[in-house]
């Protein structure tokens, strides 16, 4: 096999990567706040379903999780799965890194000091104007480096995708490798991924200066 | 405001829309008008099943399982699977049928069984120079088998030869076959227990180093896996091999992936 051909192949493979790396991460950011919100709910019963989900996402495996996922509804129901492999591996990596997103969400709001909110109250705010204008902007600004991190781990996991036979990139990887008989093809994979996570660093970089409007 | 309601209503739409995906296509195992043939396979299985130098999926058993769809009028659809979920996959109807050098000796009672088309060895490959020359030898050493594979069930099952598996010093699995030659050329497993085939196209692809042990652990068969009780979907495609073989497709395919002394169909 050419190496144009490979690069071609793997190309396309990354392709499908992104896309679950995209997905993912427009799905889980939102969910990761509702679920930040539901862990500090002060009815209990709430934070404590939440404080239950989230010890299973982050306490089993991600490859575990996407099993389960994809063939729980057939396992348990009997329905038929054809054509539900994409959706499940987008359920199983959005809900798992909603989790994670929703700990890094609740140290950022409960790191806001007291004194804020008294202030805030003191000013007229109401609630919602308190966390809409003076809370988030902050956090915001404040989780984006653990964001970040979460970020560029997610677009490594996308290849356990292989769990449910998807062939994103390293499967492809993988594949020719077991073909051609030679690891090269998982190097070309490593390079991509570090092409891809420089890519995502750097956009990360650009949005936390904007967003250091300060200094 | 209305932004947050519209970005929230589209995350619906969004999930909304996955899901609808699911249930809408039909297996193709009701037997009342079959378009499609889906075929799982793993895409690391060379000579039977892997990715061609052009980057297309290709192999004797998928050549022949397009042989097949062509006598039919079917479209052929390949799918590359998770070796260790391949049994989800084929109960929940994802795919019709396994049909990649997959050993019937040992999962007789797991699936619905086409006739065997090919004869496969599992055999004992070791480092050139390494002083392993019988199976005997192996008494102690480090031996590699593929997750999930024949090759394992052979060496633990009691019937078959799990006396020798006990011999050994210790029984690795591994999960594909460059990580196994890789470690085996390091000295890091002292051999390697594969199907012939296989052996014979990494052999022939890696050039010098490795040798094949004249003893072999047993001789199995190949077969096409269907879903139990799928004996119409199985019939059809039995007497398509047999046509196949009848009309010189089959060995032509066989001569084509160097594996023609181990077809055995028309017997």
């Amino acid at each position: 096999m050419s190496i144009m051909v490979m690069l071609k192949l793997l190309s396309a493979g990354m392709l499908k990567s992104i896309s679950i790396f995209a997905f993912t991460l427009i799905l889980s950011i939102p969910l990761g706040m509702l679920v930040a919100f539901g862990r500090m709910s002060k009815n209990k019963v709430i934070s404590n379903i939440i404080k239950i989900y989230i010890s299973i996402m982050r306490g089993t495996p991600l490859m575990l999780q996407l099993l389960v996922v994809y063939f729980g509804p057939n396992l348990l129901f009997g329905m038929n799965i054809a054509g539900y492999k994409y959706p499940a591996i987008i359920i199983g990596f959005a809900i798992n890194y909603a989790a994670y997103f929703a700990e890094i969400f609740r140290s950022g709001i409960q790191s806001m000091p007291q004194g804020q909110y008294e202030a805030a109250d003191v000013l007229g705010y109401s609630k919602r104007q308190t966390f809409m204008k003076i809370i988030l902007p902050q956090v915001a600004k404040r989780v984006l480096p653990p964001v970040t991190n979460e970020t560029i781990t997610l677009v490594k996991d996308t290849s356990l995708a292989y769990a449910l036979s998807y062939t994103e990139m390293f499967t492809l990887a993988k594949q020719i490798a077991a073909a051609q008989t030679t690891f090269a093809p998982l190097f070309i994979g490593g390079i991509f991924y570090y092409v891809f996570n420089f890519v995502v660093a750097e956009v990360m970089n650009f949005i936390e200066r904007k967003m250091d409007y300060y200094k | 405001m209305k932004k947050k309601i519209l970005a929230v209503a589209l995350c619906l739409v969004m999930v909304l829309t996955m899901f609808a995906g699911c249930g809408s296509k039909d297996a193709t195992t009701g037997g009342d008008t079959i378009t499609t043939f889906n075929v799982g396979f793993d895409a690391e299985y060379p000579p039977f099943g892997y990715m061609d130098d052009n980057g297309d999926y290709t192999g004797f058993d998928l050549e022949v399982a397009q042989a097949v769809c062509d006598l039919e009028g079917w479209e052929l659809i390949k799918t590359p699977i998770n070796w260790d979920a391949k049994d989800q996959e084929l109960n929940s109807g994802a795919i019709d049928c396994i049909w990649n050098g997959f050993t019937i000796n040992g999962r007789e009672d797991s699936y619905t069984w086409s006739v065997p088309y090919c004869d496969n060895s599992q055999v004992v490959v070791v480092a050139e120079g390494a002083g392993i020359a019988t199976l005997a030898d192996l008494a102690g050493k480090k031996v590699g088998v593929q997750a999930a594979s024949a090759a394992l069930s052979v060496l633990t099952d009691e019937e078959a030869q799990k006396e020798l598996g006990d011999s050994f010093g210790e029984l690795a699995q591994f999960g594909d076959y460059n990580a196994a030659f890789a470690e085996l050329a390091a000295g890091a497993l002292d051999a390697l227990a594969i199907d012939i085939g296989v052996a014979k196209y990494q052999l022939n692809s890696r050039g010098e180093g490795f040798v094949i042990l004249d003893e072999h652990l047993n001789a199995e068969q190949y077969g096409v896996g269907f879903k139990l009780g799928n004996e119409e979907l199985r019939d059809i495609i039995n007497a398509d091999l047999e046509k196949l073989y009848a009309d010189g497709t089959i060995t032509a395919l066989a001569e084509k992936y160097e594996i023609a002394d181990m077809i055995i169909l028309g017997a």
